[in-house]
């Protein structure tokens, strides 16, 4: 039974070991989730926190147990046939071991409900500058609409301390998406049919980054966003300014639904991957035709492309047709 | 009752033939523990697959169609192939036995849900080969998704849903055939509270079986008309899950996880049973409570059944009904809690042997802990948020499901092996394989629940954030040691076929039925079968014998 002991040893030594070691590699990967950044996230990292007090003191208990008994009740020189203790219950213990996890349980359930409030409600339209961003996951980015026209693809801008409330949607044409910003909450969905919200509100500016979290499509591992949380004047100003230049065609909105729509897929040089290669195509130089294409998609037998496009403004086609004139991909 | 004369044909009786045209239970649970077996390891392989392109940061083994088709056929197969018809194996093979019956209710029903299953697995893996290739919408196959005109074109997803509706056939026969035969064919004294709590368990999996099956198909076929279908002049279109024409996507989930949340308890109850089994009799005393682990059997069963929900906390329902499901998902963990103890209890005092079987329970009850303990955290609706849809739940329901159900398998297949087959798997093959996969499983599975709480979502073929680069590579490799170890119960079933240690009726001096008779039984089961006075009615026997001989020799 030596043996028995040894192993258990070896298998502990193994596991601590295969822990420690990624842990040195991972950036912030730990116990927690992700370091939070705005209060619902605290709320959540809280709750966990809560939670895991109760978690780590069954978990110690029951191994504990487990292992304590296993080394106390092994065979050693008896018969291995020999009986054990003839007990066949213990109507006491066993309410003992009902009822501690039922206080265990009302424990977090009132601490969930506690800390509830502070995560899911939205402070109030009245609160200070509450801003809207309208995200819509497509396949396969991420729309952002602010409420002054301003779109913007995977990258979105945020003033810092200054609430900010997401109306979270997809379209009808497209696939179930979920929002996740690790630092500023957890995720919702993004359906078709169906508006969800969330919110955060972040102090530091600062850019947190997230990525799509429910499975969409051939590229849902391209779905990476992020929010950019910058001070609440410079935000002003960039809003003001992106408008601006929206509205004349040479923002950056272009480029961005390049990177972000096409690309995927074509490459960043059109040089083609999943999608076919771009480079090259009369496609480009006609606008028309790829707005059709953009817009309604293609299934035929040489391959299938979703209509990432639909329900676009004009603005915002003709933003990506007049990048793509200005600067056709090179092909390498 | 005059005697059946009619002679089996002499093409049935060929070595091949025989097993095929089987109504034996026996026969039927071991085809159904082989074949099961054959699609763990094409799953395995699947997940072996699908590790080797995460080991590293922007890896190119498998491109993201490919990676998504295994995702869907890996957990599908696992699932319906692999766990759910192994646990149905060991319930057709030991609940005759252990109820000391000739065969179940309905033999031929019985080799008609084996085949059944056997179509339904064998459309599945075939899929691959279908025009577009397999199904890639995962195994929860979510619409629109599922029925997206881009990357559900083909016939994958198709052929998915066809080989669902032939496993569901399956199992509700094999279900039937469970209830009627628990019902009606217990030997004379066994009461219901005499009967081995596998058998409990094992009643609980088909009730479950027949309760949430339907729902699933019904959403199955929903969404296959949902994808459109032609019936020669007729083509039919409907959008009961899309949107555009009125339809509501969130419907499909709950009908799938009406029947997807139960589905956990159909794979993991009978595990439970094959622990209630296994413990006590290496433990050498009786199950501690065994009216509590009955009846949480009981419990969970019938809980399992208002919990569904918890898997859709993202959707965006009110939080009065996240907050229900909270509650009665919090609710499951109490029963769950009661068997944990009371096993814990049954090795208090006792004498504890640590042959292969008896580790595998073992391992399956400190990871199973594990298992149960992080699935707190997501009933936890708040944290589900910041958790769900990452790979902390990949982390969590491996625990549950690998380390739960599936270490209880092969502990049941060490435990049940002589009486299948007569002889015993090797014992320190069984050790080697036990310890390889204990280790390799939590360096597998361990590290993700760090990956998800760092960010990392399930379901990505690829990832640039170097940081879960370490993570990843340490799971990679404990796949590897994981897979060696299962590798070497195969080296040791061959092994034993060819040269394993014969046995007799009763090689763990065991408490049920199963073992009064030969090993292998003989198709009639038993030639008389002992009047039961307790749940234990070996063990009953053998003090009787002893108390007989102790007085003989008085005298």
């Amino acid at each position: 039974m030596a043996a028995v002991r040894a192993l258990l040893v070896l298998a502990g030594l193994l596991l601590v070991a295969a822990v420690a070691a990624p842990l040195g590699l991972a950036d912030n990967g730990g116990f927690t989730p992700v370091d939070p950044a705005s209060p619902n996230a605290e709320g959540i990292r809280d709750s966990y926190l809560f939670v895991s007090i109760f978690i780590l003191l069954v978990f110690v208990l029951v191994e504990a147990l487990l292992l304590a008994f296993i080394v106390r009740f092994r065979r050693r020189k008896r018969d291995r046939f020999e009986d054990g203790a003839q007990i066949h219950g213990a109507t006491k213990l066993e309410l003992m071991w009902t009822v501690g996890p039922v206080i265990i349980l009302v424990l977090i359930a009132s601490f969930v409900f506690i800390e509830l409030p502070g995560i899911a409600n939205i402070p109030s339209a009245e609160a200070r500058g509450r801003l809207e961003v309208k995200v819509t996951g497509r396949q396969f980015y991420w729309q952002f609409e602010y409420p002054n026209g301003v779109v913007a693809i995977d990258r979105m801008r945020a003033p810092a301390g200054v609430p900010v409330r997401l109306e979270v949607v997809s379209t009808d044409e497209d696939v179930i998406h979920s929002w996740w910003i690790p630092a500023l909450g957890g995720k919702i969905d993004a359906i078709p049919g169906t508006v969800n919200e969330t919110w955060f509100e972040v102090e530091e500016p600062g850019v947190y980054e997230g990525q799509c979290a429910e499975l969409c499509g051939v590229q849902h591992a391209a779905m990476t966003t992020a929010v950019e949380v910058m001070p609440e004047d410079e935000f002003d100003a960039w809003l003001e300014e992106r408008r601006a230049e929206q509205s004349e065609g040479t923002s950056e909105l272009g480029q961005e639904l390049w990177e972000g729509v096409c690309a995927k897929c074509h490459g960043l040089a059109g040089e083609g991957g999943i999608g076919r290669r771009l480079a090259g195509s009369p496609l480009l130089a006609d606008p028309q035709a790829l707005e059709n294409i953009v817009r309604n998609g293609r299934v035929t037998r040489a391959g299938r492309m979703p209509p990432v496009g639909a329900g676009w403004t004009s603005e915002q086609m003709e933003a990506l047709t007049g990048y793509l004139r200005e600067n056709p991909p090179s092909g390498s | 009752m005059a005697a059946r004369t009619e002679a089996v044909p002499a093409w049935q009786r060929g070595r091949v033939a025989s097993w095929l045209v089987t109504t034996d239970h026996k026969r039927i649970g071991i085809l159904y523990v082989g074949t099961s077996l054959l699609f763990f390891v094409l799953a395995g392989l699947m997940a072996v697959a699908m590790r080797l392109q995460l080991a590293q940061a922007d890896a190119d083994v498998l491109g993201p169609d490919r990676y998504n088709e295994l995702v869907t056929i890996h957990g599908t197969a696992m699932v319906f192939l692999a766990v759910v018809p192994i646990m149905a194996g060991f319930g057709n093979f030991l609940v005759p036995l252990m109820l000391g019956a000739r065969d179940v209710a309905f033999p031929r029903l019985n080799a008609l849900s084996y085949w059944l299953f056997a179509l339904g697995g064998v459309v599945l893996m075939l899929s691959f080969f279908a025009d577009g290739g397999a199904a890639k919408a995962g195994w929860t196959s979510y619409p629109p998704l599922s029925t997206d005109s881009t990357d559900a074109a083909g016939t994958g997803q198709d052929l998915w849903i066809l080989s669902i509706h032939i496993l569901t056939a399956s199992s509700l026969a094999g279900a039937i055939n469970f209830i009627v035969t628990i019902h009606n064919l217990r030997t004379r004294g066994m009461t219901w509270t005499r009967m081995p709590l596998f058998v409990w368990s094992i009643y609980i999996f088909a009730w479950l079986l027949m309760a949430v099956l339907p729902t699933l198909s019904a959403g199955l076929t929903l969404l296959l008309l949902d994808r459109g279908v032609s019936i020669g002049p007729w083509e039919v279109e409907t959008s009961f899950f899309s949107s555009g024409d009125g339809g509501a996507p969130v419907l499909y989930q709950h009908a799938f996880w009406f029947f997807g949340h139960p589905e956990v308890y159909i794979m993991v109850l009978p595990a439970f049973g094959i622990v209630s089994e296994v413990l006590p009799v290496f433990a050498r005393k009786p199950i501690f409570g065994y009216k509590a682990v009955a009846f949480s059997t009981v419990a969970i069963g019938f809980f399992s059944m208002l919990v569904w929900a918890h898997h859709m906390f993202t959707v965006g329902m009110p939080n009065s009904l996240n907050a229900f499901f909270m509650i009665a998902s919090m609710v499951i963990a109490v029963p769950t809690g009661v068997k944990i103890f009371n096993w814990l209890a049954t090795l208090w005092r006792g004498n504890i042997s640590f042959d292969s079987p008896m580790l595998f329970v073992l391992g399956f009850l400190s990871i199973f802990t594990i298992g149960g303990l992080s699935g707190i955290y997501l009933a936890a609706f708040p944290i589900d948020w910041q958790v769900h849809d990452t790979y902390f739940v990949v982390a969590h329901f491996h625990y549950v499901i690998m380390g739960g159900a599936l270490f209880a398998a092969f502990g049941g297949l060490y435990y049940w092996w002589p009486k299948m087959f007569g002889r015993m798997l090797g014992e320190t093959l069984g050790k080697w394989h036990f310890w390889l996969m204990f280790i390799g499983f939590n360096v597998t599975f361990f590290p993700q629940h760090l990956l998800g709480l760092d960010g990392m979502p399930r379901r990505i073929y690829t990832y640039s954030n170097e940081g879960w680069e370490g993570y990843n590579l340490t799971s990679t490799i404990g796949s590897w040691v994981m897979g060696i170890g299962i590798l070497l119960f195969f080296v040791n079933v061959v092994r034993t076929t060819r040269s394993g240690k014969r046995v007799g009726n009763d090689p763990w001096q065991a408490d049920t039925l199963e073992w009064y008779t030969t090993s292998p039984p003989p198709p009639h089961n038993f030639d008389e079968v002992p009047y039961v006075t307790s749940a234990r009615p070996l063990y009953d026997l053998r003090r009787r014998l002893r108390e007989q001989r102790s007085a003989r020799g008085a005298y």
